[in-house]
């Protein structure tokens, strides 16, 4: 999710940061299971409201307990939602909705929409929602995951804006119209999440339905924007589609760039690509260079680097979870801890606010009810079990509760220093702020497996292995089996060679030679061998200069003070 | 629309504390008032919360714990500073809350920054109520001087005036030092005895003191600062003696931790704490270590005033006499200790291998004191009593069977002002005889190190043989004193103390034991190292195994062992295709299994880990079980000996039958893919090597035949149920077929109504353009009609024109005729009849002509209609 950065102002140089004292050490022993429960109760005192009073539309408008359509008509709470009454366990409600959607929902509709909103509210949810429909109890096709109803509407949504990526660049339009494309005279400027928020929704449709275009057209963009990055490594907010010129060049890891730093690890995880983690971990060091301070993240300009902006905004309090997936967890703590601090002031985390003034800034003091700083928290929780990152959870549900609750569902906070509401309710609460605050009180809960139980499923192509957690979360917070993507069509060739491999094993025969060290002792000529790394064209052009001697996609190991780093402690690497 | 701009303004505020409570609740931020009720209470608290905050929702309940407690003393005020209508808000600016405020009158505001727990808040504010102790005689000055955390006294004769100068500064000191101390370390005692006042040599009213038990003690320099109440707090703050601290963590972030351990290994002792508490034993006794730990200059004895105290009339300060240390911890341990006894009771059962071990303690602090002061000394008698009373109930303490200590406490028989305590716990034997020979050198005894391969004869070099179970090294008694080790050794500890009610997690991380109800805990941890070391859990904490860890940390080649930290929660589960290993299975599953594993060392939080489940469960149900294990290890929970630790996760190491010493490591710049793992199993695994073949060799064969077979089985049954699929599949597909079938053959049927519809409209169409032509000629004929007409009207008009001129020149005729005639009458009236004639004649032509019109318009229309 993100928001349109605004004009930047000057700001104060001199900025001494306050470290508030916490109050007091944990209450040990926060009772996690009625926390659950309290977030089961507000889900569905959104949820049942938004049904009664404003479906079809898109959205619920908690103050007049009616409707409205906001990003296209297509019922979007309601298709946003989907997947979290699977994780609160709720299966029955489940299939009625699926079958709900599959009668509603048309695309075919003459309504502009943007691209970027459509591909993770819409797609991501139907796609997760397929890939979870069997867990769900749904009858499901022989075929599945494969195909199924879910997964041909949302390959019928994202062929809708297939049309936006018809640009000289390859980098999509912002806005297309369903019926007709893209409208003649529509705006070149899209924002860089708008170009790089493909890659996790696109591959799955290109795995599961075996047409390669959707992954194609997302790992274009992809390129154009790495090839665009500034000298010094960053990129910049906004950019003209057909000229691959910035339009607004303030670098930082928030509003207008956020889920394109999120989708290259979270790229690579899933497709165990090499290539988008070579490019996440050269802007990772250009962002630690020019916009770190003092574990917040600032905005700076592009090109010279210079802080244009001492701001932290509510969106970048994804961050630290992204750390922590790739293993960069006392930094994540760190940044979480001073975010932590920012909740304690107003009750939620105003959509900007002054570093140095300690303040909201003008016209930016709403809380639209974001989940970021709670997505953080629930992966953090996952690696560390602080039970500190448990007490930002019950102050979520605290003050949710208390402020935005009203009779019709959850309002958005429209002002952070007053509390005044504002008569709308985003699809992504609950979409993403109950689930992961609902994940984040109940650590047993699927999502959470660690591979210790999967599923077998037969289907056409042969037997796959499913469910075994390591889910991905698309930014719109949409769980993605990776073990689907290895289900379908060519990718159970893998497969295949296992098993001649086996046969190959069991054969009386003497001389079996198993090839991969051969290999091996040639290094760097890997590419040819991995099946995967099909395109040879790695990221970092300096790649070659610099052999690095671990693989990219790994994780660094906890040091050892880490087993002390909880409750707020954090230490300081000087060796 | 209108609803889009509907706003809604905050909820207003309500009570945050119920109308019952003890604590004022001025929900709507009414801070004057505030104010004003400060003017009546010596003592006020002040909870400055937000109603949406969760920290002040769980601070609620602590504090009106602690205002029922003390309300008849301290006035409780809670103030919402949130709510944007309320003073509060307007003039305070708070980055969290909740926010404590204390006033003694009008000193203040002394903020709280400790634990949000209701005894620490109570203390805190019964130091606020009385931040000066009054030592009004021997005992007291020895009670306050024998504490472990620093104390500063002031001597003020009242005698000579009701407020002594300076008091009044020292008694703000006191408030003071609480301001920038919370936690409150430093205690501040006033003396008002001229007699008392001597024994620490204080003799003029107004000197201050700052008793240190190592250092040598200081007075307060009057010449060199000024007698301010921030002076001397900063004095004290600065040259207090730290030999044991408390790390109290506040919550927020903070680097606490790291700049304390960065300082060398740590010494963290876990215990629960009551700060409400009298006395706390266990404390004392751990403070004593401390004390004699730091107690580097032998002649400067660790008490040396105490002994002074303790009757001789030497003012000595450096009293050097060898025994008088060993008296005075006689008399500090009778003092502070009560007396005890233990009891290894007989075995319940003759073959248990366990004893349950009981300590008896006579405890006068419960129950009934008849005196507030120590018992000097223990009563044979009384341990006597106890014992009767405690063997009567001997029966109740045959059935503890447990490995933490359980207490109880019971009344004497004989008298009603005593009660005993009784702790037991279960030990193992061997443990009871090491108790009974503590006293004896032994050597370290052998033991029996699990070990693998060929290399039995070097276990000691072997670095991963860390078995934590064997207590020896921790009783192993060396030479070395404890007194005054710090200085002695190079590898000085710093001592900390955590209250494990708020802490206990850290003692968790550290390798406690989940399942111990003590919380009780020490480990000294150094950071520079990255090791950290344990006492044994199953020895209680107590001085002298505190004292024998510390001095087995220090000693040259010390026989502490590397702690590894184990995931207890992990269970074997039989059923999982994937073998979870933690620390204490690591060496069965990989070294002492008679297959090839394959071990994958992985995080929970690494994304890179997660995503490769699939493939791993995919490979352990293709390979042999027989001949194959595929495990892993949460390397996050469980650490491993240093050799095989490893700094990138996902690590894939082979582990080949046979040749479990040399591991293989997956070559990390393959993708991690079920093929290239095959392959690279298969390449290492001993049962590819095509050696000579001999009778084992066959039997393995048949072995592997035999995994052959099953596979096969298993594979065909997959191809089974894979077959079942496509036939569903085909079904389907069939299914879809024939609706498309159906759907075509419809879609035809259409078609050919279709074109019929086609036709018969074709046909029409020709009909009307029939039509069309036939009126298009009606109406070009009707055009040239109307031509004619408009030809004839025209010659009419023509005709007209000429009848006029006719008409004309008629009466131009008339008129010479009557020029001549003069008959003027008649020629007149024929004149008017001729006009009207002609003017008739032209109506007519008209209305003839539109009428014409009219027809043809009408027809056209109707024609259009029928097209």
């Amino acid at each position: 999710a993100m928001a349109v950065l605004r004009a930047l102002g000057p700001w104060l140089c001199l900025w001494a940061l306050r470290l508030p004292a916490g109050t007091g050490a944990a209450a040990p022993g926060l009772d996690i299971a009625s926390y659950r429960e309290r977030v089961r109760a507000m889900f569905y005192h959104a949820y049942e409201h938004y049904l009664e009073s404003a479906f079809p539309y898109d959205e619920l408008r908690p103050l007049t307990c009616d409707g409205q359509d906001t990003w296209g008509s297509f019922s979007l709470t309601l298709i946003d939602a989907l997947d979290t009454l699977l994780i609160l366990g709720n299966v029955s409600e489940f299939q009625r909705v699926v079958s709900v959607l599959q009668e509603g929902v048309d695309f075919d509709i003459d309504v502009n929409a943007s691209v970027f909103e459509t591909n993770i509210r819409v797609v991501g949810g139907l796609l997760s929602a397929h890939l979870l429909s069997k867990k769900a109890g749904v009858e499901v096709e022989v075929g599945w995951p494969c195909s199924g109803p879910l997964l041909r509407m949302a390959e019928e949504a994202a062929r809708k804006l297939l049309p936006a990526f018809q640009t000289p660049t390859g980098m999509p339009y912002g806005t297309v119209n369903l019926l007709h494309g893209v409208n003649p005279g529509e705006t070149p400027v899209t924002c860089t999440a708008g170009i790089g928020t493909f890659i996790v929704e696109f591959a799955t449709l290109s795995h599961l339905t075996g047409d390669p275009v959707f992954e194609d057209v997302a790992r274009k963009a992809l390129k154009a924007l790495w090839k665009n990055r500034s000298d010094i490594g960053l990129v910049g907010n906004h950019i003209d589609v057909i000229t691959a010129k910035w339009v607004a060049q303030d670098a930082g890891i928030g509003a207008g760039v956020d889920s394109y730093f999120e989708y290259l690890v979270k790229g690579a995880i899933l497709l165990q690509d090499k290539e988008l983690m070579s490019m996440f971990l050269e802007y990772n060091k250009a962002i630690k260079n020019y916009t770190k301070f003092d574990d917040w993240y600032l905005w700076v300009q592009m090109y010279k680097g210079t802080v244009s902006m001492p701001v932290f905004q509510s969106l970048e309090a994804y961050w630290p979870g992204l750390q922590s997936l790739i293993g960069d967890v006392d930094n994540a703590m760190r940044t979480f801890l001073n975010y932590y601090t920012v909740w304690k002031q107003f009750g939620g985390l105003p959509e900007f606010y002054n570093i140095p003034q300690g303040y909201t800034v003008d016209k930016r003091e709403g809380y639209p009810l974001r989940p970021e700083l709670i997505e953080s928290a629930m992966y953090l929780y996952r690696a560390t079990r602080d039970p500190t990152v448990l007490e930002l959870g019950r102050d979520a549900v605290e003050s949710i509760e208390k402020i935005s609750k009203v009779d019709c569902g959850f309002a958005t906070i429209k002002d952070l220093r007053d509390h005044r509401l504002d008569n709308r309710m985003e699809s992504f609460f609950l979409a993403e702020t109950v689930k992961y605050l609902y994940l984040l009180f109940d650590p047993d809960n699927f999502i959470h497996n660690d591979g210790s139980v999967f599923d077998a499923v037969v289907t056409p192509y042969g037997e796959c292995v499913l469910d075994a957690g390591g889910y991905v979360f698309n930014t719109e917070a949409h769980p993605i089996d990776p073990a689907a993507l290895h289900c379908c069509r060519k990718w159970k060739e893998e497969q295949w060679e296992a098993e001649d491999l086996m046969r190959e094993f069991y054969s009386p025969k003497k001389n079996k030679k198993f090839t991969l060290k051969r290999a091996a002792d040639y290094g760097e000529g890997e590419s040819a061998k991995d099946p995967e790394d099909a395109s040879s064209e790695k990221g970092g052009e300096k790649r070659s200069s610099k052999k690095s001697l671990h693989s990219l996609l790994s994780c660094p190991t906890q040091s050892f003070n880490s087993k002390l780093a909880v409750l707020g402690q954090v230490f300081l690497d000087d060796t | 629309s209108r609803a889009k701009d509907v706003t809604m303004p905050a909820k207003l505020p309500v009570n945050f504390f119920s109308t019952r409570s003890p604590v004022i609740d001025l929900f709507r931020g009414q801070l004057d008032y505030a104010d004003h009720l400060r003017q009546d209470s010596e003592i006020v608290l002040y909870f400055f919360y937000a109603p949406w905050c969760g920290q002040s929702i769980a601070a609620r309940e602590e504090i009106e714990r602690v205002a029922s407690r003390l309300s008849d003393q301290v006035l409780f005020v809670a103030v919402n500073c949130w709510w944007n209508q309320g003073k509060c808000r307007k003039q305070k600016h708070f980055f969290y809350f909740p926010v404590i405020h204390l006033y003694h009158r009008s000193f203040g505001p002394i903020e709280y920054k400790g634990p949000m727990s209701a005894v620490y808040i109570e203390k805190f504010v019964r130091r606020v109520m009385t931040p000066l102790l009054y030592i009004s005689s021997r005992s007291k000055l020895l009670d306050f001087l024998s504490n472990y955390e620093p104390g500063v006294l002031g001597y003020f004769e009242f005698n000579a005036s009701p407020q002594p100068p300076g008091y009044l500064t020292f008694f703000t000191s006191a408030l003071h030092s609480l301001k920038k101390d919370y936690l409150g370390t430093i205690r501040f005692g006033v003396i008002t005895n001229k007699h008392v006042a001597e024994e620490i040599s204080l003799v003029h009213s107004g000197s201050l003191y700052l008793h240190r038990h190592v250092n040598t003690s200081l007075i307060y320099p009057n010449d060199v600062m000024n007698y301010t109440a921030e002076n001397i707090c900063k004095w004290a703050l600065e040259n207090r003696e730290m030999l044991i601290r408390w790390l109290r963590p506040h919550g927020g972030k903070s680097l606490l931790l790291n700049n304390e351990l960065k300082k060398g290994p740590a010494l963290l002792i876990f215990i629960p704490y009551n700060p409400l508490a009298e006395i706390h034993p266990l404390l004392d006794e751990i403070t004593k270590v401390a004390l004699e730990y730091h107690n580097c200059n032998k002649s400067q004895a660790a008490e040396p005033d105490l002994q002074h105290l303790g009757g001789t009339d030497s003012p000595a300060f450096d009293s050097s006499v060898p025994d008088a240390h060993m008296k005075l911890s006689e008399t500090f341990s009778i003092t502070k200790y009560p007396c005890c006894n233990t009891v290894v009771l007989p075995q319940w059962h003759s073959i248990s291998r366990t004893h349950n071990v009981c300590e008896l303690c006579i405890n006068q602090t419960l129950g009934v004191k008849p005196n507030k002061v120590h018992v000097p000394h223990c009563n044979f008698l009384e341990i006597e009593a106890a014992l009767d009373s405690f063997y009567l109930q001997e029966h109740t303490f045959f059935q503890v069977i447990s490995n933490t200590l359980e207490c109880s406490n019971f009344l004497s028989f004989y008298s009603p002002f005593s009660y005993y305590t009784a702790c037991c716990r279960t030990v193992n034997r061997h443990f009871l005889t090491f108790i009974s020979s503590e006293k004896t050198i032994f050597q370290t005894p052998k033991v029996a190190f699990s070990s693998h391969g060929k290399k039995d004869n070097t276990q000691h070099s072997i670095p991963h043989i860390e078995d934590r179970n064997c207590f020896i090294p921790d009783l192993h008694i060396s030479g070395t004193n404890i007194t005054g080790l710090s200085c002695r050794t190079n590898k000085t500890l710093n001592l900390y103390l955590l209250d494990s009610n708020l802490f206990w997690i850290y003692a968790e991380r550290l390798g406690a034991s989940r399942s111990t109800h003590l919380k009780e805990f020490a480990a000294i941890v150094d950071l520079k190292e990255e090791v950290h070391y344990v006492l044994d859990q199953n020895q209680s904490l107590v001085g002298s195994t505190l004292e024998n860890f510390i001095k087995n940390f220090s000693i040259l080649y010390s026989p502490l062992k590397r702690h590894l930290v184990d995931d207890s929660s992990v269970h074997f589960h039989e059923q999982r295709v994937i073998t979870e290993v933690t620390t204490n299975t690591f060496h069965d599953t990989v070294f002492l299994s008679e297959k090839n594993v394959l071990l994958l060392y992985y995080a929970q939080w690494c994304g890179f880990c997660a995503s490769l489940n699939h493939i791993f469960i995919q490979l352990a149900r293709l390979l042999p079980p027989d001949n194959f294990t595929v495990a892993r290890i949460d390397i996050t929970r469980n650490d491993l000996p240093w050799e095989f630790m490893t700094d990138r996760l996902p690590t894939i190491l082979f582990f080949p039958h046979q040749r479990k010493e040399q591991s293989v490591k997956f070559p990390e710049h393959f993708s991690v893919s079920l093929p290239n793992l095959l392959k690279f199993i298969l390449h290492h695994s001993s049962l590819s090597s095509s050696e000579p073949c001999t009778k084992e060799c066959l039997h393995k064969e048949t072995a592997l035949q035999q995994g052959h077979i099953s596979h096969l089985e298993r594979e065909i049954q997959k191809l089974r149920s894979e077959i079942s699929a496509l036939h569903q599949a085909h079904d389907q597909l069939e299914a879809q077929l024939s609706e498309a079938r159906r759907e075509e053959h419809r879609l035809q049927q259409q078609k050919h109504t279709l074109e019929k519809q086609h036709k018969t409209l074709q046909l029409h169409s020709e009909q009307l353009q029939a039509t069309y032509d036939q009126k298009n000629q009606e109406l070009l004929e009707m055009a040239e009609k109307l031509q004619e007409l408009a030809d004839a009207s025209e010659n009419l008009l023509k005709e007209n024109t000429l009848l006029r001129i006719l008409v004309a020149s008629r009466d131009g005729k008339l008129q010479s005729k009557d020029e001549i005639k003069e008959s003027l009458q008649s020629e007149q009236t024929l004149s008017e009849e001729n006009d009207i004639s002609v003017s008739t004649a032209t109506a007519t032509l008209e209305e003839k002509t539109i009428d014409n019109i009219d027809t043809i318009e009408t027809e056209h229309s109707s024609g259009n209609r029928t097209e």
